[in-house]
């Protein structure tokens, strides 16, 4: 009796131990798709790239000569790498600024007002699901000098005189681009501070009210602090995007006037497939991946800290 | 004025400045729209005229005259198969990774993970000499790989987090019951995750749709690739033929807005989603 009842409970270990291996086996077999197509199409290209940064290679020939740190020296010392970066962070700045500004202020008026809220909370997503090229291409034609609608407009309203090339002018060039591409953006964060705004408790703002404090006190001291946890998102992702903006580019201005738009993601993609500078290219994406890197790891633990939690 | 009638034209001014912030929100797109049904002599002539006439040559042109046909093909074929390919690969690796919480797995999912910091153009130049290598240069498969390489880091997190929602009860029972492991994902738990594959589906099936500057580097030269890239290249050809462009352009935006119509809800679930979780 004893006997059966100790073979029964290690034939129950015994199951027991063949089905976590069974599982293991599983694990793997569902982990390994995604594993291998990952590795394979994101990992080593990745890897690929660190090695081809230390080359000269042009991207067709067989000759990858390794030239030590010499990309990386004229990354240094280069005036029209220095222009990029430039120009990249003048863009990532003000679309990180503009679009999360935006992006509050339309999630606040989606959250406030009375008639069709999900209406307008569709058209102001909308733009954010249409391809780059596409709304560029859209953007370029509505800046046009001679016949685009905005210079129509400010003709027809008597503001002639402000008439400008958009795109064509060096100094207007670069204000273009970033507001079209703010025009696109700021619905996709507008969509995550909305859920912020929804999760705060109305009790707060009502007792604020009844305490005395008016509107502008209430955005300052109950709003403002608990849309931390969404503007942490917001900033990073935003940053990000704007650090890898690259179809309006291409559309819009081609880099210039001169290489008055040019950026770090346009400038790689110059250097690389229209120069033939593969090797430099690379070392150039290097450069860009260490920022991102960076960017994310500072972002995420500085501004972790200033959440509030409920 | 009473409360009652402040309050009031406080909600009615908030309600005009909103409908006009969204006038000029919409107004771009539609303009394209718009001028797709105008001769190119309309669009010069007066840009912000209504069209006087529904104008539908250009589309006809596209059609008929051009590549763009074959372009669409392809557009669809690639989003589609990307899609497809990658909710039948990524929504199993979230759940093992989150059912069988062991070192390995653990690893795995910040390897994962760490690609989602990884920027295309990190490693465009070295995937493009790779794809030579393996004789996916030039046909439509190697894009399809890379999208579904492409789309794990961020489908993993996903799913983890929407698994670990789904109570482990229902799948003991169905171990008990004789049920592989096989079987309880996608009998039991994959029809759970209902709607975390719809919002994957749209968001990345857009994307897909939109992108540029992979199928304009890996899919072969002197044939129509896909209709964003196709509409790349009219720009720099028919460069005084904006009506051409515009019929492109509303044809590319046509599908998303009426895709969006119709399944609104996904796309706004999985971005808070997707953003709270992340």
């Amino acid at each position: 009796m004893a006997t059966s009842i100790i073979n029964a409970d290690k034939s129950v270990i015994a199951t027991h131990k063949k089905k976590k291996k069974k599982w293991q086996s599983y694990a793997l077999l569902f982990i390994l798709p995604s594993f291998i197509l990952y590795t394979l199409f994101v990992i080593v290209p990745t890897v690929g790239s660190i090695y081809l940064s230390f080359t000269s290679w042009d991207g067709i020939s067989s000759d990858v000569r390794y030239i030590g740190f010499a990309n990386f020296v004229e990354i240094w010392n280069s005036p029209r790498v220095h222009n990029a970066l430039k120009n990249t962070m003048v863009m990532t700045i003000s679309l990180v600024l503009l679009e999360n500004i935006a992006a509050i202020a339309l999630a606040m008026m989606v959250d406030k007002v009375r008639w069709f809220r999900n209406l307008f909370r569709s058209v102001f997503y909308f733009p954010t699901l249409l391809s780059g090229i596409v709304m560029g291409f859209v953007w370029s034609m509505i800046l046009n000098y001679n016949f685009g609608v905005f210079n129509q407009i400010l003709d027809r309203i008597g503001l002639g005189s402000y008439i400008v090339d958009w795109l064509g002018n060096p100094k207007y060039a670069m204000i273009s681009i970033i507001l079209s591409t703010a025009w696109k953006g700021a619905g996709y964060y507008m969509i995550i501070y909305l859920a912020g705004l929804q999760g705060i408790p109305q009790e707060l703002n009502e007792a604020a009210s009844i305490d005395g404090a008016n509107g502008r006190q209430q955005f300052r001291h109950i709003t403002f602090p608990l849309l931390a946890g969404s503007m942490t998102v917001c900033l990073v992702l935003s940053m990000i995007s704007a650090l890898k903006i690259f179809d309006q580019i291409a559309v819009m201005t081609d880099g210039g006037p001169g290489f008055e738009t040019e950026t770090l993601t346009y400038i790689i993609y110059k250097v690389g497939f229209g120069e033939l500078r593969q090797g430099f290219g690379t070392a150039l994406a290097m450069v860009l991946f260490l920022i991102i890197l960076i960017i994310t790891v500072i972002q995420v633990k500085f501004l972790q800290k200033r959440e509030v939690q409920l | 004025m009473t409360m009652q009638t402040r309050r009031r034209i406080a909600e009615i001014s908030l309600f005009l400045i909103t409908l006009i912030v969204a006038i000029l929100f919409f107004f771009p797109i539609f303009y394209n729209l718009m001028s797709a049904f105008k001769s190119n002599a309309e669009i010069m002539r007066d840009a912000v005229a209504f069209p006087k006439t529904l104008y539908l040559d250009s589309f006809k042109y596209l059609l008929t005259e051009t590549e763009f046909p074959r372009a669409i093909l392809n557009s669809l074929i690639l989003t589609g198969v990307s899609i497809v390919a990658q909710v039948l690969i990524i929504p199993m690796a979230g759940y093992a990774i989150e059912r069988r919480n062991v070192r390995w797995t653990r690893f795995i999912f910040v390897y994962f993970l760490a690609g989602m910091m990884i920027p295309f153009q990190a490693y465009m130049i070295p995937l493009f000499k790779e794809l030579r290598m393996l004789g996916l240069y030039g046909n439509l498969a190697g894009p399809i790989f890379i999208y579904v390489a492409g789309a794990v880091g961020f489908g993993c997190l996903l799913y983890t987090s929407f698994v670990k929602g789904i109570p482990r009860e229902i799948e003991e029972a169905a171990e008990i019951d004789g049920c592989s492991r096989y079987g309880i994902f996608w009998k039991i738990v994959f029809p759970l995750l209902g709607p975390v594959t719809a919002s994957m589906v749209v968001l990345n099936g857009l994307g897909i749709w939109n992108d540029f500057l992979m199928p304009m580097l890996v899919l072969p030269s002197g044939e129509a690739k896909t209709m964003v890239v196709e509409i790349y290249r009219y720009i720099g050809e028919f460069s005084s033929r904006w009506d051409m462009i515009f019929a492109g352009t509303a044809m590319s935006v046509m599908p998303v807005l009426i895709v969006f119509i119709s399944l609104q809800k996904y796309f706004v679930k999985g971005i808070a989603s997707g953003a709270t979780k992340g």
